[in-house]
C-alpha cells in the first residue's frame, strides 16, 4: 500500500518546505503569551484582592492586634491608646477603621522591640483600661494560631514548637496558642511541624452524668491503670483541668437547680387523666380558672382561661405547670374540669380533673401564723422576767409557742431546700425573694446561738422537762430572747410574706419553659476526667465498654480530642484562598487561552493540510483513518500549549492532575481539527491558485492563508513574512 | 510535448478519469469538450498535479510529472499557466498585485515583475485598472486579470478550465476575443475546457470529445463537428447546426 506514505507525504511536506520555522516560532510564542496572559490576568486580580484585603486589615504584618471599641467610646479610646503607645509602647503604630455594627476597630502595630513574649501573653494588661473596650484580636504576623490548646499540654507543646526553626516563639492567648514565626515562607513547614506534634497527644474524656461526682483524682489513676493494660506502651497522666468546660458547667448546674427552685414554687397541677384519653408531656390544657367562663369544645379560650403544660404522665396521673394565668389565692385546692386545647387555641376534648393548687399562698399563710406567734413571742419575753415565779404556767406557754415556732422551722426548711440549691448566680424577682429568706433564715439562728442553744435546728430537739428542771436560768434565757431583733425579724418575714403570692404562676412557668428550652440543647457535663495520651493513641471507643464495667458505672462515656488544633489565621487563610483561586482562574484562562488560540490560529492549519489532503489520493489504510495524523497533530498541539501554559503559570485547580490538563489539552485540540473548517474555513480556491501558480506551502501559508485567516497570533507574526 | 498515458482517478466509486491518453504537440492548440461532469477539470488539473491521478503517466518536456518533487513540481507549475472557471484570484490583493505576486514570490524584482505584470494586463485591456480589487470588477474582468496572471509567466503551456462558463453570455465575448487574440499571437500550447462550440471551432486545432471518463473521440475540428463518431459528437454537431 502505498497510502501511508503519500498521507505522511502531504503532512511533512506542508511543513517541510520552511513553514516549520514559523511554526515552531508560533508554538513557543504562543505558550509564552499564555503563560503570560493567563498568570498575568490572575496575577492581577489577586493583587486587586490583596489591596482591597490591606485597605480593609491593614498590610501583612503591620499591625499586631485589633482593638474592639463601642463606637461612643472611640474618641476616649484613641487618647487612651495613644497614652498607652506612648508610656509603654514608643513607635508604636495606631490607625482607626472601619465601625462595624457600633464597634469600632483600632489597628495597633508593636514596635518590634516589644513583639516579645511577656508582652504579648499579657497584652490585655495593657490594653485593659480602653475605655469601651469590647474585646480584642491578636493578628500579629507572621504566625500560626492552634486553637484550644489543652492546659496539660501547654507548657510541653511550647518547648516542643519553639524548638521547631523559623519559629520565633510562641505565647498563649486564652485558650489558643500563637506561634510566632521568624518570617512567612516557614509557615507551611512549621504548620506541618506543628501538626505532627500536635498527633502524638490525644486527649480521652472519660464524662460521667450528672449527679456523679467523682474524685477526678482517684478515679482518673484508676482508669489511667485500666487503660495502660488495655493499650500499653504509651504514656499516660491525668490532665483533668479545673478550667476547662468549669464555667459551662457551672451555668448548667445553676440553671438547673434555679429550674427546681422555681418548680418547687409553681402551683402544683395534678391531672387525673380521664381513661379515654391519652394525655402526652407538653401537651396543652385549659381549665377555667377563676374566670366564670366555662371551657366548651370547639371553642377559642380567652385570656381569662389558665393554660397548663403537661410536665409529667404516670399511668393515669399527671402533673403540670401553669404557662398562662393564675389561680386564686386561696390555701384551698382548686378541682376544675381540664380540656385540651390546640395550638391555635381551640378548645377540644374533656381530659381529665385538674388539681390546682397555690403553694406560695399556702407558704405565706403559713408564715402569716407564725408572725402573730413570733410578736407574741415578743410579748412574752418582755413579761417574762415578771413571770418567773409562775414559771410552769409561763413554760406552758413557752412550749407552745416553741412547738409554733417548730411549725415555722418546717415551713423554713422547705424554703431552705430551695435555697441551698438556688443559691449562687441566680438573678430576677424571684431570686431576690430567695436571698430575703436566706437572710432571714441566717438572723433566726443567729438569733437562736445567741440565745444559748446552738442552733436553730436544735430547737426541735428541745426537752421542755429539761427545761423545767433547768427553769432557775431560764430567766437569764428569756432575757436573752429580748435581744434579738424580733421587730427586723418580723419585717423581714412580713416582705416574704407580701411577696411570694405575686409571682405569678405564668411568670415562673415561662422562666421553666425558657430554662428547659436551653438545657434541652445541652448536654449538661457531669463531672469529668481528662486522660492524655503521649506517643500513640487509642480507640476511645473500644475503651468505653471496658470502663463502664471497671469503674462501674454504665452512663460513663469517653470521648477523644486533640490537644489543640492549627488553624490558619484568618489573613493567611484568605491569603490561601486568594492563592488558590489565583491557581484556579489561571487555569480556567489556560484553558480557555488554549480553545481560542487552537480557533484562530491553528485551525487555520488544519483546515489548510485538509484540504492539501484533499487533492491527493484518499487514504485507504484503516489505522491512518483512525489515526488520522491531522487529528493527532491537533490533539497533540493542543495538549503541548494547555499543559506548557497550565504549568508555566501555575495553575491549580483542585482535583484535577497534570496528566488530565493534558488529556483536557488533547480533547480540546482533537475537536478543532475535527472541526477545523468550521472554525476557520480557509478560501481553497485562493490555495488552488497558489498551487496553480508554483507557489510552495510556506508562500502558499504566509501570502495566502494566513492573511485571510483569523487574527490570532500567527496573523500577527506572518506580517513581518508577509510580502504582500 | 505533453504526454498523457493511460490516466485513472477515482473519487470514491465515481470514476472521474479512466484510461486517457493524449499527445499534444508544441504550439497546438486542444480544445477538449464533453458533458459535465465527464472529467475535463479533472483531465486538466491532473496535467500539473492540482489533482493527483491514481494511476498512469504524464509526461512534460521529457519529464515525468507524477514523479517530480515538491520544488521541482513548484517549477513546472511557474511554466504553465492555469486560468480558473471560478478565477480563483486573491481577494484581498489588487488587480496588479494578484498578477505579480507569483512573480515576485519567485523571486523576481518587484519593479520587473510590476512591468511585467503591466505588460499582461495590457494584453487583456484591464491596464487602467490596476489598484482595483477583485470584487470591484465585473465576472469578465475578473477572470481577464485571472488570464493575465496566466500568462505573465510566458509560460509555455496555458490550461484553461472552463474560463468562460461563470460569466454571464454578454461578458463571455471579451474573455473569449482575448482568448483569441493569444492563440493567435503566441505559439503556447494550449489545452482548453470549453462548451463555447464555435469558438472551438475557430481557435481548435484539434477537438478532444469526453464522455464518462474517457476520450471518445478526436480529430480536427471541421473533422469531428462535420462527421462525428459518438454520440457527443453527434450532439455537438446538432448544437452547431442551430
Ligand atoms: N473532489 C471531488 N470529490 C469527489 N468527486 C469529485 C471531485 N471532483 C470531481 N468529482 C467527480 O468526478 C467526476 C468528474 O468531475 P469533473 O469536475 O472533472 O467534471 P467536469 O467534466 O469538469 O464537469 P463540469 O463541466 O461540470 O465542470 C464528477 O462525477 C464529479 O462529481
Ligand atoms: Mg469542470
Amino acid at each position: 500500500m502505498e497510502a501511508p506514505g503519500e498521507e505522511e507525504k502531504v503532512m511533512l511536506s506542508f511543513f517541510r518546505d520552511g513553514f516549520y520555522k514559523d511554526f515552531i516560532v508560533l508554538i513557543v510564542l504562543t505558550i509564552i503569551l499564555g503563560a503570560v496572559f493567563s498568570s498575568g490576568i490572575a496575577w492581577a486580580l489577586d493583587s486587586y484582592f490583596g489591596d482591597a484585603l490591606d485597605d480593609m486589615i491593614g498590610e501583612y504584618g503591620e499591625y499586631d492586634v485589633i482593638l474592639h471599641i463601642r463606637e461612643e467610646s472611640k474618641d476616649a479610646a484613641m487618647r487612651e491608646l495613644e497614652r498607652i503607645a506612648e508610656q509603654h509602647f514608643k513607635g508604636a503604630r495606631l490607625s482607626q477603621t472601619l465601625t462595624i455594627a457600633g464597634q469600632a476597630n483600632f489597628f495597633f502595630g508593636l514596635p518590634e522591640e516589644c513583639r516579645t513574649r511577656d508582652i504579648l501573653e499579657n497584652i490585655a494588661s495593657y490594653f485593659g483600661g480602653v475605655p469601651g473596650l469590647n474585646g480584642y484580636t491578636l493578628i500579629i504576623e507572621p504566625s500560626i494560631l492552634i486553637r484550644g490548646v489543652h492546659s496539660g499540654v501547654r507548657s510541653e507543646l511550647q518547648e516542643q514548637i519553639e524548638a521547631i526553626p523559623g519559629v520565633e516563639f510562641a505565647f498563649r492567648d486564652g485558650s489558643n496558642m500563637i506561634v510566632l514565626l521568624t518570617d512567612e515562607e516557614h509557615s507551611r513547614e512549621v504548620s506541618a511541624r506543628v501538626e505532627e506534634i500536635l498527633a502524638q497527644y490525644q486527649i480521652v474524656e472519660l464524662r460521667f452524668p450528672m449527679g456523679f461526682e467523682v474524685d477526678t483524682q482517684q478515679v482518673g489513676d484508676e482508669a489511667i491503670n485500666i487503660i495502660k493494660k488495655m493499650a500499653p506502651g504509651r504514656r499516660y497522666s491525668n490532665v483533668t483541668s479545673a478550667e476547662y468546660g468549669e464555667e459551662l458547667d457551672a451555668f448548667l448546674k445553676t440553671l438547673v437547680e434555679m429550674r427546681d427552685f422555681l418548680m418547687s414554687y409553681a402551683s402544683k397541677v395534678r391531672i387525673t387523666v380521664d381513661p379515654n384519653v391519652h394525655l402526652a408531656v407538653g401537651e396543652q390544657i385549659a381549665v377555667q380558672g377563676t374566670s366564670g367562663q366555662e371551657l366548651e369544645p370547639t371553642a377559642s379560650i380567652t385570656d381569662e382561661h389558665v393554660l397548663i403544660e403537661v410536665t409529667a404522665v404516670y399511668g393515669d396521673m399527671a402533673e403540670g405547670m401553669i404557662t398562662r394565668g393564675s389561680i386564686a389565692q386561696s390555701i384551698d385546692k382548686l378541682v376544675q374540669k381540664g380540656y385540651g386545647v390546640q395550638s391555635d387555641g381551640v378548645i377540644t376534648d374533656f381530659v381529665g380533673e385538674v388539681e390546682l393548687e397555690n403553694e406560695r399562698y399556702r407558704l405565706a399563710y403559713a408564715i402569716s401564723e407564725s408572725l402573730r406567734l413570733l410578736e407574741e413571742l415578743d410579748e412574752l419575753s418582755v413579761q417574762a422576767n415578771a413571770a418567773v415565779d409562775n414559771a410552769d404556767a409561763v413554760l406552758n406557754t413557752f412550749q407552745e409557742a416553741l412547738m409554733q415556732l417548730e411549725v415555722l422551722q418546717v415551713q423554713m426548711r422547705q424554703l431552705n431546700d430551695g435555697i441551698a440549691k438556688g443559691g449562687t448566680g441566680s438573678t430576677g424577682e424571684q431570686l431576690l425573694v430567695t436571698l430575703l429568706l436566706n437572710g432571714l433564715f441566717q438572723s433566726l439562728a443567729q438569733a437562736a446561738v445567741n440565745a444559748g442553744e446552738g442552733s436553730i435546728d436544735s430547737l426541735e430537739n428541745l426537752d421542755i422537762e429539761e427545761m423545767r428542771t433547768s427553769l432557775n436560768g431560764i430567766s437569764e434565757q428569756i432575757a436573752n430572747v429580748q435581744d434579738i431583733d424580733v421587730q427586723a425579724i418580723i419585717q423581714q418575714i412580713e416582705f416574704v410574706r407580701d411577696t411570694l403570692p405575686n409571682l405569678e404562676d405564668e411568670e415562673i412557668g415561662q422562666s421553666i419553659r425558657l430554662i428547659n428550652t436551653y438545657l434541652g440543647g445541652q448536654v449538661i457535663p457531669g463531672e469529668r476526667i481528662q486522660i492524655l495520651v503521649h506517643d500513640g493513641s487509642v480507640d476511645e471507643k473500644e475503651i468505653e465498654k471496658t470502663l463502664q464495667v471497671e469503674l462501674d458505672n454504665p452512663y460513663l462515656h469517653t470521648y477523644s480530642t486533640s490537644v489543640g488544633m492549627v488553624n490558619p489565621d484568618a489573613r493567611s487563610e484568605i491569603f490561601r484562598i486568594l492563592k488558590e483561586v489565583r491557581a484556579i482562574v489561571a487555569g480556567m484562562l489556560a484553558i480557555i487561552y488554549t480553545g481560542v488560540i487552537l480557533v484562530l490560529d491553528h485551525a487555520t492549519i488544519f483546515s489548510t493540510l485538509k484540504y492539501i489532503r484533499a487533492a491527493r489520493k484518499p487514504v485507504t489504510n484503516r489505522w491512518l483513518r483512525i489515526f488520522d495524523p491531522i487529528k493527532i497533530l491537533g490533539g497533540s498541539l493542543g495538549a503541548l500549549i494547555l499543559f506548557t501554559v497550565y504549568q508555566l503559570s501555575r495553575a491549580q485547580i483542585p482535583m484535577v492532575t497534570p496528566p488530565m490538563i493534558a488529556l483536557c489539552g488533547f480533547v480540546i485540540g482533537l475537536l478543532i481539527a475535527i472541526f477545523a473548517e468550521r472554525f476557520s474555513p480557509v478560501h481553497t480556491k485562493e490555495i488552488m491558485a497558489g498551487q496553480a501558480l508554483g507557489l510552495s506551502n510556506v508562500q502558499i501559508m504566509r501570502e495566502i492563508v494566513i492573511p485571510a485567516g483569523r487574527p490570532g497570533i500567527m496573523n500577527l507574526l506572518n506580517r513581518w513574512k508577509q510580502q504582500f | 510535448m505533453l504526454y498523457l498515458k493511460d490516466l485513472h482517478k477515482q473519487y470514491g466509486k465515481v470514476v472521474a478519469l479512466e484510461s486517457i491518453s493524449l499527445e499534444v504537440e508544441r504550439g497546438e492548440t486542444v480544445v477538449i469538450m464533453g458533458p459535465s461532469g465527464c472529467g475535463k477539470s479533472t483531465l486538466i488539473r491532473c496535467i500539473n498535479r492540482l489533482t493527483e491521478p491514481d494511476r498512469g503517466e504524464i509526461i512534460l518536456n521529457g519529464q515525468s510529472v507524477l514523479a517530480l518533487s515538491d520544488s521541482a513540481l513548484q517549477n513546472l507549475r511557474r511554466n504553465v499557466g492555469f486560468v480558473f472557471q471560478q478565477f480563483h484570484l486573491i481577494g484581498r490583493l489588487n488587480v496588479l498585485e494578484n498578477v505579480m505576486f507569483h512573480l515576485v514570490l519567485g523571486g523576481m524584482e518587484r519593479t520587473t515583475a510590476a512591468d511585467r505584470a503591466l505588460a499582461a494586463l495590457k494584453k487583456v485591456g484591464l491596464d487602467n485598472a490596476v489598484s482595483r480589487y477583485p470584487h470591484e470588477l465585473s465576472g469578465g474582468q475578473q477572470q481577464r486579470v485571472g488570464i493575465a496572471r496566466a500568462l505573465v509567466t510566458n509560460p509555455e503551456l496555458m490550461l484553461w478550465d472552463e474560463p468562460t462558463a461563470s460569466l454571464d453570455p454578454i461578458l463571455v465575448g471579451e474573455v473569449l476575443d482575448v482568448m483569441e487574440e493569444l492563440v493567435r499571437t503566441t505559439n503556447t500550447t494550449m489545452l482548453i475546457v470549453t462548451h463555447e462550440v464555435s469558438f472551438a471551432l475557430r481557435v481548435a486545432d484539434r477537438i478532444v470529445l469526453m464522455d464518462h471518463g474517457r476520450i471518445v473521440e478526436e480529430g480536427a475540428p471541421d473533422v469531428v463537428f462535420a462527421d462525428p463518431e459518438s454520440e457527443i459528437g453527434r450532439k455537438y454537431k446538432r448544437l452547431l447546426m442551430s
